[in-house]
């Protein structure tokens, strides 16, 4: 139903308008991915930093310790410490798991397909491409000013971000970065949205679209909804260290007239809680995508699974009450939360019923993309399920800010989105880059990461039971945490496991991208979502023809099906039976 | 080789340590009266939520082995949205709900309205401390002898708490600078000190001895290190060091230091 | 679904950036949301509003203001209707042009003399959360309000050229922005100033 008539864009000339302000959205999605790999690394070694610290207290990193931290010998000391699980917080979240899944992937698939020629608006895309490029940049400005970046959390909860607790221009620099990357993702929210709804092929109704484009367009109206949020708490917070309003210091208790801290931790949340399901819907769509395209067998029950993603959209804007239960909120407002954040349990446990029903009778191939898929299942259920104890009132007074939460989190946006992204990178990478990727060490890259990230978050939510809290410097100061040691040195050494096994990747990655020779043909998974239907890599103007949709995007293995596809494209008629 | 000293450290500590795997993964041992709702509650989600992950783990590893390419070539076609079909998917979302979720929604609830926020009244006699957070250290304040709080014969003591056993305690928090949180490991217990907002948190000591107190809340660089003591007596040697740091604190403390004033009124 | 490829090309692309915009103005409607709920909260939570030795702002000014930014609203619709009418209402097209402009600057006066009255009567920007709420809602709007004023000098050329078909599109979605930030004003003025 496309809206208006898109002209067939000429191919770039010069250097600049190709590759740096392109308005293409498959340039700008690439530029999204480089730019997310890059931070990826970044706060994987901040990472491997914490976990360092934290098993071996008082030993130099090795191999760049010395040269970083010089003055202790290559020792992390505290301050930095409290620095670096800040910037690995914000560094995962906002600037490598957000380029990748929605900036790259966003930009590169939805187009493609809904068989769109670009986005509605190529120019608001290039905008917050280049938006959130300042937003690093100033992010990483603040890492070397005197005083150092930002080191309240990631959440930042004030008065520890306002002047009492942080002088210093690092955190005003953060909260600047997250609004400039807020007005960079509400563009790229309007645009997505907007494009879904004008720009579908003709034929190609919402329940027609692959699911990723369904976990991609809900990420995007979360996006727009709820970034405004966190937004005006940024600004407040901005306001109140630069121009001295008193938004977030209280005075002595039961003074009118002054500000409170717990407001941040409201707005916060509100927008904080769909962020989870901002980073994680992305990764839902494509996964339930990929698992019916291995399995030869049409997506089970594709409508209620994106009727279950929607509902938890929606359910999520209500529940973000359960971050707060040791503020001591009104009992009330408490057992509400509690309730309602129960009830993201059926919609979830019907999507991931509809993932094993995908499985099932189907005729399953583990090329890379399907293995990392699977990945996402087992880890996925894991992070729902630990997430019980978190949103019970009782049970999370003892496991609040414990290295429970930390694994939990980790399970639900870490691995399963990040063994998500790697999915979406092994599959689409014949058509982003007209090459594929060695199959061997990307199966080896994920038996590496899925062992070391299980150690690492499996061992992360024991240490967490055990009573070790979170952010901290050495937790054995403490004496009942004394008999964690040799877990946390098990983390660490998953979590350089972890590290290492990326080095697969990133050899893998880049061989194939600049030293490859041999191409990949134009649908090399046999399947029959619309970006198949073009060459690999997609050329300029993406389609020739507007395509026009005549059916679903999961249709294997129709009985009804003459030749020797076992699958059809959207484009084609479903034969009569 | 020396960035591989700190391994061998590592490593030979793990084989010196003769603690068995489920002895290191139990939490701190519990001395509250009712730390033990909140490990049966763990427990029970635990227990239910093995039963639904080996149920996942058999739909992956099962279906991905029992189906695989090789050996089942023909995909059987269906969209699943045959009436049984729909009928599985929401049987089994409504059966986590109901069986799970709302069991241990019922389950918390209850321990939370019947215990956790059914606080002491004056008439229970519970020992009453006031809790001061700032970075990095507890301030801890008693009555003192003529049970107003905010007077100059107030036990006051920094980062050293002292608690009888058998008998309510109730602990009324605020902090000074920026948000803590009180975490008594062992009482599987916690309650963030707010500036501006008056918290608070009651339990029940069980057993004498000497335990940790630490700030769960990020507060800065040395949050790791605001850890403070708890001592817990029986009721016999809390009313002698009672009796004790009353004569003392009528001796040392100073009332001429308006520092010395951060408590306030009690709030029943 | 039936509707692609009917109807003239204009019309749709009216159609898509409209639905942009109101998009973008449903994140914007978002920021303001946020930061009157946090109003409403600390006026609701504080017995005594304002707070003990603080005065309110007389209404005169914001009611004046009220009264401008509504005015500028009227005089964008003539705008938008004459330049739609194309070539013959060219005189209304431009005086209605720079009442609009005339009238946003106004506001911007009017808002500049808030500020100052505020701080004549003891309002200072780090004296409490009420003046905070204040300074920050208001200084809020008004950056929106450059905003749309700069949106509006991106218009000056073509108030002078033909009427162009694309250009209709802007001032339609300037027009958007401008009515939306009136309503804003609206809202705030009922909510802060009037009760």
């Amino acid at each position: 139903m496309a809206f208006f008539e898109q002209h067939i864009h000429e191919e770039p000339k010069t250097f600049l308008s190709k590759y740096i302000f392109s308005y293409d959205h498959k340039v700008i999605g690439k530029q999204f991915l480089w730019y997310g790999i890059f931070f990826l690394g970044v706060g994987g070694i901040m990472a491997l930093m914490i976990r360092w610290t934290l098993a071996f207290p008082g030993e130099a990193f090795p191999l760049i310790g010395g040269l970083l931290f010089p003055t202790t010998n290559g020792v992390i000391p505290p301050d930095t410490y409290a620095m670096l699980f800040t910037m690995h917080g914000t560094i995962m979240i906002f600037y490598a798991i957000t380029p990748i899944l929605i900036g790259a992937f966003g930009n590169y698939l939805i187009p493609l397909q809904i068989g769109a020629r670009d986005m509605v608006f190529p120019l608001l895309n290039m905008l917050s491409f280049w938006i959130a490029f300042v937003s690093a940049a100033i992010l990483f400005i603040s890492l070397f000013i005197p005083l150092g970046a930002a080191a309240g959390g990631w959440t930042s909860y004030p008065t520890l971000s306002t002047l009492i607790g942080s002088p210093g221009a690092g955190q005003t620099l953060w909260a600047l970065a997250l609004f400039l990357l807020g007005i960079s993702s509400t563009m790229g929210a309007v645009n997505y949205i907007t494009t879904i709804i004008v720009l579908r092929a003709p034929g190609m109704g919402y329940f027609d679209m692959p699911l990723s484009v369904w976990g991609l367009g809900l990420t995007a109206i979360l996006n727009a909804i709820f970034l405004p949020v966190l937004g005006a708490g940024l600004l407040l917070l901005i306001f109140d260290r630069v121009f001295g309003t008193t938004f977030f210091l209280a005075g002595a208790a039961a003074t009118s007239g002054t500000g409170d801290p717990i407001l941040f931790q409201h707005v916060f949340w509100i927008f904080g809680h769909p962020e989870v399901y901002i980073l994680i819907l992305p990764a839902w769509g494509i996964v339930s995508d990929l698992l019916s395209f291995f399995s030869r067998k049409p997506a089970f029950g594709a409508k209620a699974t994106a009727l279950s993603m929607t509902s938890i959209t929606i359910l999520s804007t209500l529940v973000y009450g359960h971050h707060m239960y040791t503020t001591q909120m009104s009992p009330l407002l408490t057992q509400t939360f509690m309730t309602l954040t129960m009830t993201i349990s059926i919609p979830s446990a019907i999507f991931f019923t509809n993932w094993l029903g995908t499985l099932w009778k189907g005729s399953i191939k583990f090329p890379t993309p399907m293995v990392f898929s699977l990945g996402v299942v087992f880890v996925f259920g894991l992070g729902g399920l630990t997430g019980l104890y978190l949103a019970t009132v009782t049970t999370d007074l003892y496991l609040h800010d414990t290295y429970f939460v930390v694994g939990h989190f980790h399970y639900t946006m870490a691995a399963s989105v990040l063994l998500g992204g790697y999915a979406a990178i092994y599959f689409w990478m014949p058509k982003m880059f007209g090459k594929m990727l060695n199959e061997t060490l990307g199966h080896i890259h994920f038996w590496l990461t899925f062992l070391g990230l299980n150690g690492v978050f499996m061992g992360m939510m024991i240490v967490g039971y055990g009573g070790m809290h979170r952010r901290i410097y050495n937790p054995f100061v403490y004496e009942f945490l004394e008999k964690l040691i040799p877990i946390n040195t098990f983390v660490t050494w998953s979590a350089i496991v972890m590290g290492l096994a990326q080095i697969f990747f990133v050899y893998n990655f880049v061989y194939t991208i600049f030293f490859k020779k041999e191409k990949a043909e134009a649908n090399p998974w046999g399947v029959g979502t619309l970006e198949w239907t073009i060459p690999s890599p997609a050329p300029v103007y993406n389609f020739k023809e507007i395509p026009v949709v005549k059916c679903g995007p999961h249709e294997f293995g129709n009985p009804a099906l003459t030749g020797d596809r076992d699958f059809q494209y959207q484009t084609e008629e479903i034969p009569a039976t | 080789m020396g960035i591989f000293s700190p391994v061998l450290a590592a490593t030979t500590a793990v084989n010196n340590s003769q603690m068995g795997l489920i002895e290191m993964m139990a939490p701190p041992e519990d001395i509250s009266v009712h730390g033990n709702l909140i490990d049966w509650l763990f427990a029970y989600t635990t227990g239910m939520n093995i039963l639904f992950f080996i149920l996942v783990c058999i739909g992956l590893f099962g279906f991905s082995w029992v189906y695989r390419a090789s050996k089942h070539p023909k995909a059987y076609y269906t969209y699943g949205n045959k009436k049984p079909h729909i009928m599985i998917a929401t049987a089994v979302g409504l059966s986590v709900f109901i069986g799970v979720d709302m069991n241990i929604t019922r389950i918390a609830n209850n321990d939370y309205v019947n215990v956790f926020t059914k606080w002491p009244k004056a008439e229970d006699n519970p020992v009453r401390v006031e809790v001061l957070a700032q970075q990095w250290a507890w301030h801890f304040r008693y009555a003192g002898s003529d049970g107003v709080f905010n007077t100059e014969d107030d036990i006051v003591q920094l980062n050293d708490l002292r608690l009888p056993i058998d008998r309510k305690v109730i602990l009324q928090v605020l902090s000074k600078d920026v948000i803590h949180s009180l975490y008594f490991p062992n009482a599987r217990r916690k309650v963030d000190a707010i500036p501006g907002r008056l918290t608070r948190i009651w339990w029940e000591p069980t057993k004498a001895g000497n335990w940790d107190i630490a700030c769960a809340e990020m507060c800065g660089t040395y949050h790791y290190r605001m850890k403070a003591h708890l001592t817990t007596y029986s009721q016999e040697d809390f009313g002698d060091w009672l009796a004790e740091a009353s004569d003392k604190a009528l001796q040392v403390n100073d009332i001429e230091n308006p520092e010395l004033f951060w408590g306030w009124q009690w709030q029943w | 679904m039936e509707m692609a490829n009917n109807g003239p090309h204009l019309e749709r692309r009216k159609a898509v950036s409209s639905i942009g915009m109101i998009i973008l103005l449903v994140s914007f409607a978002m920021l303001f949301a946020s930061l009157l709920l946090g109003y409403t909260v600390f006026r609701l939570t504080n017995e005594v509003w304002p707070p003990m030795g603080m005065e309110m702002v007389p209404i005169t000014l914001p009611f004046l203001s009220t009264l401008v930014i509504a005015a500028s609203s009227v005089a964008y619709m003539n705008f938008e209707k004459a330049y739609s009418a194309g070539e013959s209402k060219l005189t209304s097209r431009k005086v209605s042009y720079f009442m609009t402009l005339f009238l946003g600057l106004a506001f911007m006066a009017v808002q500049f003399e808030l500020w100052a009255q505020m701080a004549d009567i003891g309002l200072y920007v780090s004296a409490g959360i009420f003046p905070s709420l204040l300074y920050t809602l208001t200084w809020v709007h008004a950056a929106h309000i450059v905003m749309a004023i700069l949106a509006l000098l991106l218009l000056l050329p073509s108030v002078f050229k033909e009427h162009s078909d694309t250009k209709i599109i802007w001032i339609l979605n300037i027009g958007k922005f401008w009515h939306f930030l009136g309503v804003i004003w609206l809202i705030m003025f009922v909510v802060i100033f009037a009760f």
